[in-house]
């Protein structure tokens, strides 16, 4: 019996998976697809945003990648087979969405033979049943390089790839020249001369191509991906340590949550469309590149029956793009904040803030976000007064 | 919506730190050509696990590999660590 092709979706947050999915989502070439979404997150937003259709969609955990507690992927396929074999799907192929977060090395070895030991009968027939058929990273032209450079699992996720996508690239073409995005597929290209390397915005670009089932192979992808697949089974192998301790020997850490945070904002009533694009700003302002990805569903006032998805990415925020109709009942105001050593409480602050039109406190919330970037601050609050002075005169 | 650009953004010039490390692990411990060593940053977002950590592998022919954690993440780790 042939395998399922089992395809990972990764790259850094806010690189175009979700966009990219819905694309795929939307295609009939891409029905009886099952897509499974890795959050990291204290709230599943990312299962609002994908629309699913008719499509399988499930959501799986990253696990914790510095002990024993594995990802959940396997246990995830063997349900997607049991519905299968009962009829209740039809299953052509699977679509892993990993976090933007991600390490690929864990789930990896958990896809191919040789990788993690199957364990028990879910395990074989997952083995039996699936196989993984190619690593597919996105990267956003914009944001790409410096993520390479600060984080570790965006170089991985590239390294690991055998296809890899430039998205937004046509932001960069000035006037036309298309001379910054080869100097960029030269630069991946160095990074992973085996993937094959393609640029999301051609009008020739068909997503279906990178998703043509293949035998992934780590050996063809160089020394690094073998040693760190062979290293994560190292360390998964050690003697297993609960959550919360270290070694015998080894330095007391109490550092958990100083660094990478995840935190939502809500918000109960619809929220006035230039306060949040003044909080929004302000924020991204202060916190540059420690912004990591901030993602959400927004209710604004002046259009209640049509939800908004807003996205942001380290210093880029996106216009926030109409949805159709609201994905459920839940009608919030929905923010999902990943950072790198940002303390939710001031962007709390600042949100109630700003949406609540304070500017005195605005003012003092910003400064707590600690950049001292008060140019723009004032940029921000004094044209919405002047808006308004001239509304006032004019009424 | 208004897009802000921080040219002042720092960079840990991560492949870099990650190939000066190799180099020391391999003076270090006076490692040939033929063994591989694997450097890799991990981190973890669960409650009491250290937040981020260092693991090196060693991995000389037909031995296990030998694995060094160092709690600190990669662009913090000085030549003295692997003293």
């Amino acid at each position: 019996m042939d395998s399922t092709p089992v395809f990972l979706l990764t790259g850094f947050l806010g690189a175009g998976k979700s966009t990219l999915l819905n694309r795929l989502l939307s295609d009939p070439e891409f029905a009886d697809t099952a897509v499974v979404i890795n959050e990291f997150g204290d709230v599943a937003i990312d299962h609002d945003l994908v629309r699913a259709g008719k499509t399988q969609v499930v959501r799986s955990t990253t696990g914790c990648m510095c002990c024993t507690a594995g990802s959940d992927i396997r246990t995830t396929l063997y349900e997607l087979q049991t519905l299968a074999e009962k009829g209740e799907i039809a299953l052509r192929r699977v679509i892993v969405e990993t976090t933007g977060l991600a390490d690929p090395a864990p789930l990896i070895n958990d896809l191919i033979p040789g990788g993690s030991p199957a364990v028990g009968l879910r395990d074989h027939v997952v083995a039996r049943n699936f196989a993984l058929a190619g690593v597919v990273t996105l990267v956003d032209i914009e944001t790409g390089e410096a993520a390479i450079d600060n984080h570790f699992e965006a170089m991985k996720q590239i390294a690991f790839a055998d296809r890899l996508l430039m998205t937004k690239t046509d932001l960069v073409r000035d006037g036309g020249s298309t001379e910054g995005v080869a100097l960029f597929r030269t630069k991946l290209a160095n990074a992973n001369p085996a993937a094959q390397i393609f640029d999301g915005k051609t009008s020739d670009f068909n997503p279906s191509m990178l998703f043509q089932a293949r035998a992934y192979v780590p050996a063809s992808l160089g020394d690094d991906v073998i040693a760190w697949l062979a290293l994560e089974e190292a360390v998964r192998a050690e003697k297993p340590r609960a959550h919360g301790q270290t070694g015998a020997g080894q330095q007391a850490v109490d550092r958990h949550g100083d660094r990478i945070r995840t935190f939502t904002l809500i918000r109960e009533e619809p929220v006035v469309p230039a306060a949040f694009r003044k909080f929004m700003g302000l924020v991204s302002a202060a916190a540059g590149p420690r912004l990591l990805r901030v993602k959400g569903i927004v209710s604004l006032s002046d259009d209640l029956t049509h939800p908004h998805v807003v996205h942001a990415v380290q210093h880029m925020v996106h216009p926030p793009r109409k949805l159709h109709a609201w994905p459920n009942e839940d009608h919030r105001t929905r923010l999902v904040f990943i950072t790198d050593g940002i303390d939710p409480e001031p962007v709390q602050k600042l949100f109630v803030a700003a949406l609540d039109n304070q500017p005195s406190r605005v003012y003092r919330r910003f400064t707590d976000l600690g950049s001292g970037l008060k140019n723009l601050f004032h940029a921000a609050v004094t044209r919405p007064k002047r808006d308004e002075t001239r509304k006032m005169e004019n009424s | 919506m208004k897009k802000f650009m921080n040219p002042f953004a720092p960079s840990r010039y991560l492949p870099e730190k990650a190939s000066q490390i190799k180099e020391w692990v391999r003076m270090r411990h006076g490692l040939g050509d033929d063994v591989v060593v694997a450097v890799s940053e991990l981190a973890c977002r669960d409650y009491g696990c250290p937040d981020i950590e260092t693991v090196i592998g060693i991995m000389r022919p037909g031995e296990k590999i030998e694995t060094i954690r160092v709690h600190k993440p990669i662009v913090d780790i000085e030549r003295d660590d692997f003293k």
